[in-house]
């Protein structure tokens, strides 16, 4: 197994008498993970401790296996594009990301080249003699995007990336991630849209209230939910016959009509699909069209969790 | 400490195609290197920022008033007296030198732009751009100092010899006072270097840095100074005034006045002490920025 990128033991911050991170013990894999959580919950003091930017209260966090506060030497290795939307507007993107990469040991000319590259890379070539402040929110986040990866990092950490783009270059930012990360890069991305991330990978940090609540793949995940209520949508012939028979089983804890279905939430996913299949083979509720389950989205599995 | 990173290819399969990999730099750049290039990023910024105005507004109160006294002498307004003599447009310069110039607008520019050479950045949550390189942070305190430096230094000096022009030269020839130009000029850059330096620190050290910089310059110095005792060696202005090439009065109870408070160090001790301060308190604050948290509001 590779070694992971990112190690945290015990790692706690503090501000002031506030708790922004307690005592996580997490190893980030390679590839691409997920950094889930709703707002406040410790995402970013997360990113900020793993990037340098804090010093941590207690514990230790090593960065592709050295410490990384107080280590600029680590920079060469990592690239950071940050949540806020901050700029130097006056500057133009091309100059504000070679300003950048030269302070990464690039000339003039090397500097210049790699941010031409990395502007390339996030479809912003057109702009790049256009002033940051006349950029749309979007460009201004590719922009960002290009100024974490113009020195070619092995390590990229993102910050809630996807915010302020359109859905088509949503999916072109995810398609490029998903290719730099098949380059052999490790990526870090937090966001708050679930299905986005779902739909860059399924491994997954989950947090809440300064507490990783769940590490792995989103199916492992699902497994530490099994005690959680789970919710199946049965689309039948007979939705009011259907839920009769429901309203038999232990383990169906509720339930609610919706046009030509019942949505029922259940202790025990695997019994309560079993059953489904008996009665879909007898003729006591007609037929039933559709059976799914909207915990096989990672939405569902974050909400359970950060209950 | 770390090594360089992989020499993987960079960005394959972007949009403009694979050119060829650039060349992966061994080391991070020096303090040095690195401080000149937030020097030059951070120096068109400055001259172009928020405080272009107010900069703007401070060179020229000297200006327009030295453009005043001349429009009162054209109109062949009787000249100035000040117990029974003529206030020369020199003395008039002198007195500008030392009251303007380094009582006020060299601590101020010094205080405004001193504290906010990194409390900008952290305001407009750009500093995470800059500490995310692989550079020494007190690199991005020096290079910023450098520009604050020289970005005054490119303002303050001609609006010094425009009023020189103005005022200095009156009756008396280049030649005659270009020395005395000199030592005015050297004088405010001194100041700008010692000030700079002293609150480019309060302004990393201290949350309010403002407010004590203020107490500073127009609170504890002007109390100093007049102070008779050793507290004067811990102002900035003691050491400024040993320097003052002009005599704002010769005569008059004004004269008995200035020589009570206008104790002296040597030129010397005086030079060297304003070079120190202005070097130890960069260095001080590059030092605090290294240590320092910055925690950027969401």
């Amino acid at each position: 197994m590779s070694a992971p990128i990112v190690t945290t033991e015990h790692l706690s911050k503090w501000y002031g008498q506030v708790s922004g991170l307690n005592d996580v013990t997490v190893s980030v894999p390679p590839g691409i993970t997920g950094l889930l959580g709703p707002n406040g919950a410790g995402k970013s003091t997360f990113l900020k401790l793993i990037t340098g930017q804090l010093k941590p209260s207690k514990g230790t966090v090593t960065v592709l296996g050295e410490p990384i506060w107080d280590n600029p030497g680590a920079y060469f290795k990592i690239g950071f594009c940050p949540e806020q939307d901050a700029f130097y507007e006056r500057m133009t993107g091309l100059a504000w990301v070679t300003a950048l990469v030269r302070l990464n040991g690039y000339d003039e000319a090397e500097a210049t080249a790699a941010a031409e590259k990395a502007i390339a890379a996030v479809d912003l070539l057109d702009a790049k003699d256009k002033k940051i402040g006349a950029y749309s929110k979007g460009m201004r986040q590719r922009i960002k995007m290009a100024q974490a990866l113009v020195h070619d990092p092995g390590l990229l950490i993102l910050d809630e990336p996807l915010t302020g783009m359109d859905p088509l270059m949503r999916r072109r930012t995810i398609k490029l991630i998903k290719e730099w990360a098949r380059q052999g890069k490790s990526i870090i991305v937090s966001s708050h849209i679930l299905h986005e991330v779902e739909s860059m990978t399924s491994n997954i940090l989950l947090i809440n209230n300064g507490r990783i609540l769940a590490e792995g793949n989103v199916h492992q995940i699902r497994d530490l939910i099994d005690t959680h209520p789970h919710t199946v949508f049965v689309r039948a012939e007979q939705p009011r016959a259907f839920a009769r028979h429901c309203l038999a089983f232990d383990d169906v804890l509720s339930l609610r009509f919706e046009a030509g279905a019942v949505v029922v939430q259940t202790g025990k996913p695997d019994a309560f699909y079993a059953r489904v299949t008996s009665l879909a083979a007898t003729d006591e509720v007609g037929l039933i069209h559709e059976v799914t389950s909207p915990d096989d989205n990672l939405q569902a599995v974050f909400q359970y969790l950060v209950k | 400490m770390t090594s360089a990173p992989a020499a993987h290819s960079p960005l394959a399969g972007s949009a403009s195609g694979a050119p060829p990999a650039l060349p992966v730099p061994r080391r991070a750049p020096s303090l040095w290197s690195a401080s000149a290039r937030i020097f030059e990023l951070s120096l068109a910024r400055m001259l172009w920022s928020r405080g272009t105005i107010f900069m703007a507004l401070l060179v020229g109160l000297p200006v327009v008033l030295a453009l005043l006294v001349r429009g009162v002498q054209a109109i062949g307004a009787p000249a100035m007296r000040v117990e029974g003599q003529v206030v020369t447009g020199p003395t008039i310069f002198g007195f500008m030198v030392w009251w303007l110039y380094l009582r006020f607008i060299v601590p101020v520019l010094a205080l405004y732009y001193g504290t906010a050479l990194v409390a900008d950045e952290v305001e407009d949550k750009t500093i995470t751009y800059l500490f995310t390189r692989p550079i020494a942070r007190g690199a991005v305190l020096l290079g910023k100092f450098l520009a604050y430096f020289v970005c005054t230094v490119m303002v303050v000096t001609p609006s010094l010899m425009i009023v020189y022009f103005l005022m200095g030269l009156s009756g008396a020839t280049l030649a005659g006072t270009f020395p005395s130009l000199l030592k005015d000029l050297g004088l405010v850059i001194l100041g700008l270097l010692a000030y700079g330096g002293l609150f480019a620190w309060v302004g990393a050290q201290f949350k309010r840095p403002l407010v004590i910089g203020l107490v500073f310059v127009f609170g504890f110095e002007q109390l100093a100074l007049i102070i008779p005792g050793y507290m004067r060696n811990l102002t900035v202005s003691y050491y400024l005034q040993s320097l003052v090439p002009h005599a704002v009065m010769s005569e008059g109870v004004l004269s008995i006045l200035q020589s009570l408070v206008m104790q002296k160090a040597s030129m010397a001790t005086a030079i060297v002490m304003l070079i120190g301060i202005g070097v130890a308190f960069v260095f001080l604050a590059m030092r605090v920025i290294a240590r320092r948290e910055y925690v950027l509001e969401q």
